[in-house]
């Protein structure tokens, strides 16, 4: 019940307007999904430090958290570079050098009113209730500049309104990667105790989860994105239009049946894909686009160059 | 010729102005469309629509005899619908282009995306590029010409019509085979192409249906009639139902067919009472006088909503399903009671609109009988998801009732096993849902309702979905609901009952704060004032009666609708069975039965305390069984069982 949207510029600069173009993309497929907006933003890349990004609420209960988070980094020896409070987020520079799976799944038990966003060298996700502009004025998407991103509008049918139930999903315990999807992964018990049984663990019920963090656990063991996409039309069931971000890769996956929605628009300096053919022509008002429909079944990827 | 630009006014607008510079014969150039969607729908008036870009969605969906240029690509659900008329795009276009189209001609320059043609019944659908998969999916009719490649699975499950390869047929869909080409087919294809301007100098390849799956291969013989006590029976194991059921099977060799409701036993509402002592009812002089009843439905979103003069409808039934006459006896009762009839599946009659004073005029997966001109003449607009009967599949119509007059109405083949696709080309989720319901509303300016028809399963879910998704009201049907054909193990076994049906929609839009937030029209098996009076407490807006208006108007309970040969002439398409029905005197019957539940309502919410049927609630109700009491967490009164002689004292 929702609209996707991504974008990469090529040149694997940090400086485009990744957050102004996303917020465009939304706003334009905003219909599919009015009830909460999220955006994943890849920007200049921390090398020797991870980004922290908690949802941790309002008032006293939030400051608790914060103590909380503070004192699990410390535990962890992950030592604060930089953080501060934004809206009902909290965001933490840290300096961290353990595995960073276990570090991850600590951090999400850190606080029991807290939620861990994301977590990533070049990742932030900012998601919340609203549409891209209420969310925009709230967390300042605008003045982002990175290389590429993704964006989720969506239509709360099956659970209420909460910043928490907003996409893009992070792929639990691994660094810098999020995902967007469109659809419903009907195979999700199935496939969620195959990797729980390997010792993975979930933070909501949403098969988005699901896809990132299958594609995750792929990635880390080594098998390239492209790769792992082939292999999700195979093990996963239902109807999907996705989008998979990493630090250097942008890549898609749509199912057998072709029967969630999904547009591209390439040129030699961007790719960007959406739900809809309208967000690509809020990048370029005026022009008629010349854009493509993945056919059913398939995936791509593409790398930004370094 | 005349400009609008879409970067300066919304879509809504700017159909507005497309509609009334159609009228004038002006020509229409659209600038900066930038793929927004429903541009042009509605429009029936033959003008020439020029679109300076890309259009989204259901570009000139809804229309008849317009022309449409569109310079660049189209989204999904191309000419949706269309009549007559044409379409050229510049570009691609999305999936399902040309779905549903009834005689418009379509030409894609580019390539096409994957179900093209579904559901089309006639006209023409060109795409000078490749097709995706499932070109032709569920075709009734008309003709596909790609001249790139076909796609996988092309002409899967079509019924009728033809599809042309110019390409590469890259593989062949169920039901679907390779065909003669003939040459005068051919010659009349180069002639079109011809018309457009379009070279093209290869061979080509047909593909047309296979005829495997458009019958049963036996049908079900007629059995000695048994009386619906006698079928219901309970009185031992091995009872006269299953004796039959096995008889049958054993001829036909796959599941049965057969019409009216379900006859398992299930809880319901006659195992909820009243928790005052209503005794006194028969006393209670000329009730309707004393109370209001007249309720509004679908008014929320602005649109004029049904004014019903009592909180009742008639539940969807299609003319098809039941015989023309029929349809016309309903709908003349529905005015004399002052209330709204609904068309069901299969399209609108001109008796049956001259008859209904207020029509709602129902959308299912088949598009059989949608079409812009009836939807403006309605008085609501209903997409159908599924009935309570039999949830999750659609419409069943066999050959017998596939008359010529009918299959032309539904722009289907005449004379097959029509067994209505369940699903909606485009309706795939709830997003797409809003866009199809906002295509309704552009098409017909906002003024009509829009409201959903769901069939009982995953109520508590569904009911959000249509909440989300703007519609003006839900019609909820429960598996006690009939139909006029449905599988006999569907109907008894798949669903869930009408009292849990309501609860979960209660459960469910509480659980998104919406309490309240949209109307709830309780359908499936009532049977009286009694019954509607007892949904309404539980918190329906309005109740709904199908087969009780059926029984009404001379139905007499033998359970062989589908077979087409009704005795009494309801269920029947044939002139001399329906030669039997009298709807001038049907209509007067039903009529009495309608004031009957009126009388019913007004007696027992006076007897209740009220002076209007919008107090009735909850703590009005008690539970008389286990059950029920689970499911409707009303008090368990067990030893109010006895005193619960409604029956005799209304």
């Amino acid at each position: 019940m929702c609209g996707i949207a991504g974008i990469m510029f090529k040149n694997g600069r940090t400086d485009h307007e990744t957050g102004v173009a996303l917020i465009d993309m939304l706003d334009g497929c905003q219909h599919r999904g009015p009830d909460s907006t999220g955006f994943a933003l890849y920007g200049e890349e921390h090398t020797s430090e991870l980004k922290l990004r908690f949802l941790i609420g309002d008032g006293t209960a939030a400051d608790d958290s914060v103590e909380l988070i503070k004192s699990a980094l410390e535990d962890h020896d992950a030592e604060i570079v930089d953080d501060m409070r934004i809206g009902n987020n909290y965001q933490a520079l840290v300096r961290f050098n353990g595995d960073l799976r276990s570090f991850a799944y600590a951090m999400e038990h850190a606080a029991p009113d807290a939620k861990v966003i994301s977590i990533g060298q070049s990742l932030d996700i900012v998601k919340d209730v609203g549409g891209a502009h209420d969310v925009d004025d709230r967390f300042d998407v605008h003045n982002f500049k990175g290389s590429h991103g993704l964006g989720h509008v969506r239509l709360a049918t099956e659970s209420d309104v909460r910043p928490e139930s907003a996409h893009p999903f992070w792929a639990t315990g691994f660094s810098d990667v999020a995902i967007v999807h469109n659809g419903q992964i009907t195979n999700y018990w199935k496939m969620r105790r195959r990797l729980e049984q390997r010792g993975f663990e979930f933070r909501t019920d949403n098969d988005s989860e699901l896809v990132a963090v299958y594609l995750a656990d792929k990635m880390s063991q080594g098998v390239p994105l492209r790769e792992a996409l082939k292999a999700s039309i195979e093990d996963l069931d239902g109807t999907f239009s996705f989008l998979v971000s990493t630090k250097d890769e942008i890549g898609y996956a749509k199912d057998n049946l072709a029967a969630k929605p999904m547009v591209m628009y390439e040129t030699d300096d961007l790719i960007a894909i959406a739900s809809e053919e309208v967000s690509l022509n809020r990048l370029f008002p005026g022009h008629a686009l010349n854009t493509k429909e993945p056919p059913p079944g398939s995936y791509d990827t593409w790398s930004k160059s370094t | 010729m005349v400009q609008i630009d879409l970067a300066e006014i919304p879509v809504r607008q700017a159909n507005e102005l497309i509609r009334k510079y159609g009228a004038d014969g002006e020509d229409i150039d659209i600038i900066n469309p930038d793929a927004r969607h429903h541009v042009g729908v509605g429009l029936t008036d033959p003008v020439t629509v020029r679109v300076h870009g890309s259009a989204g969605y259901f570009c000139a969906g809804l229309t008849d005899a317009a022309h449409f240029e569109i310079e660049s690509n189209v989204g999904w659900g191309l000419g949706d619908n269309m009549y007559t008329g044409s379409v050229i795009v510049g570009g691609n276009a999305s999936a399902i282009a040309g779905v549903a189209i009834r005689g418009a001609e379509i030409v894609i320059k580019g390539n096409m995306g994957s179900r093209a043609g579904q559901v089309m019944k006639a006209g023409t659908l060109l795409c000078c590029g490749n097709a995706n998969f499932m070109a032709g999916y569920l075709m009734y009719g008309g003709r596909i010409i790609i001249l790139g490649d076909s796609g996988e699975r092309v002409g899967e499950d079509m019924a009728a019509g033809e599809i042309y390869v110019g390409g590469k047929v890259q593989s062949l869909g169920s039901d679907a085979k390779m065909g003669d080409t003939e040459s005068s087919k051919i010659d009349e294809l180069r002639a079109f192409l011809d018309r457009y301007k379009i070279t093209f100098n290869g061979d080509f390849q047909k593909i047309v249906n296979e005829g495997k799956k458009l019958h049963y291969k036996t049908s079900e013989r007629p059995m000695r009639s048994l009386p619906f006590v006698g079928f219901s029976g309970k009185s031992d194991y091995w009872n006269p139902k299953i004796q039959e059921d096995i008889h049958i099977k054993s001829q036909i060799g796959r599941y049965r067919v057969r019409g009216y409701g379900g006859a398992r036993e299930l809880p319901h509402l006659a195992d909820i009472g009243f928790a005052r002592n209503i005794s006194g009812l028969n006393e209670i002089s000329n009730p309707v006088s004393k109370v209001e009843m007249r309720t509004l439905i679908g008014g929320k979103h602005g649109a004029q909503p049904l004014d019903l003069s009592m909180p009742v409808m008639i539940a969807p039934m299609s003319y098809g399903a039941l015989s023309r006459s029929t349809k016309q006896a309903i709908g003349i009762a529905s005015s004399l009671a002052g209330i709204a009839e609904n068309t069901g599946e299969g399209g609108m009659s001109d008796a049956q609109r001259g008859a209904a004073e207020q029509l709602v005029f129902q959308m299912l997966g088949g598009r059989l009988g949608w079409n812009i001109h009836d939807m403006k003449r309605a008085n609501g607009l209903e997409i159908y998801i599924s009935q309570g009967a039999k949830p999750g599949f659609g419409g069943q119509l066999m050959a017998k009732k596939v008359t010529k007059e009918l299959a032309e109405i539904r722009g289907i083949p005449q004379g097959i096993d029509l067994r209505s696709p369940s699903r909606h080309p485009d309706i795939l989720g709830g997003d797409d849902l809003l866009i199809k319901v906002e295509e309704m509303r552009e098409a017909t300016g906002y003024r009509l309702p829009v409201s959903v028809k769901l069939g009982a399963g995953r109520v508590r879910d569904d009911i959000k979905i249509a909440y989300k998704d703007g519609f003006d009201f839900v019609e909820l049907d429960g598996m006690q609901g009939s139909t006029g054909a449905g599988g006999a193990e569907v109907m008894e076994y798949v669903g869930i009952p009408t009292i849990s049906a309501i609860m979960d929609a209660l459960d469910g839009l509480a659980e998104i704060d919406a309490d309240g937030k949209i109307q709830i029209i309780l359908m499936g098996g009532l049977r009286d004032g009694v019954d509607a009076v007892k949904s309404l407490c539980l918190g329906a807006d309005a109740v709904a009666f199908g087969n009780a208006t059926i029984i009404a108007g001379g139905c007499i309970s033998c359970m062989q609708c589908h077979v087409g040969q009704c005795v009494t002439g309801i269920a029947t398409q044939d002139p001399e069975h329906e030669k039997r029905y009298r709807p001038e005197i049907e209509a007067h019957n039903i009529h009495r039965f309608l004031e009957g539940v009126r009388w019913q309502i007004a007696a027992l919410t006076h007897a209740l305390g009220y002076g209007d049927v919008k107090s009735l609630n909850r703590d009005d109700l008690v539970a008389l069984t286990p059950e029920a009491a689970e499911i409707t967490r009303l008090p368990y009164r067990p030893e109010l069982r006895e005193q619960q002689h409604l029956s005799k004292a209304v």
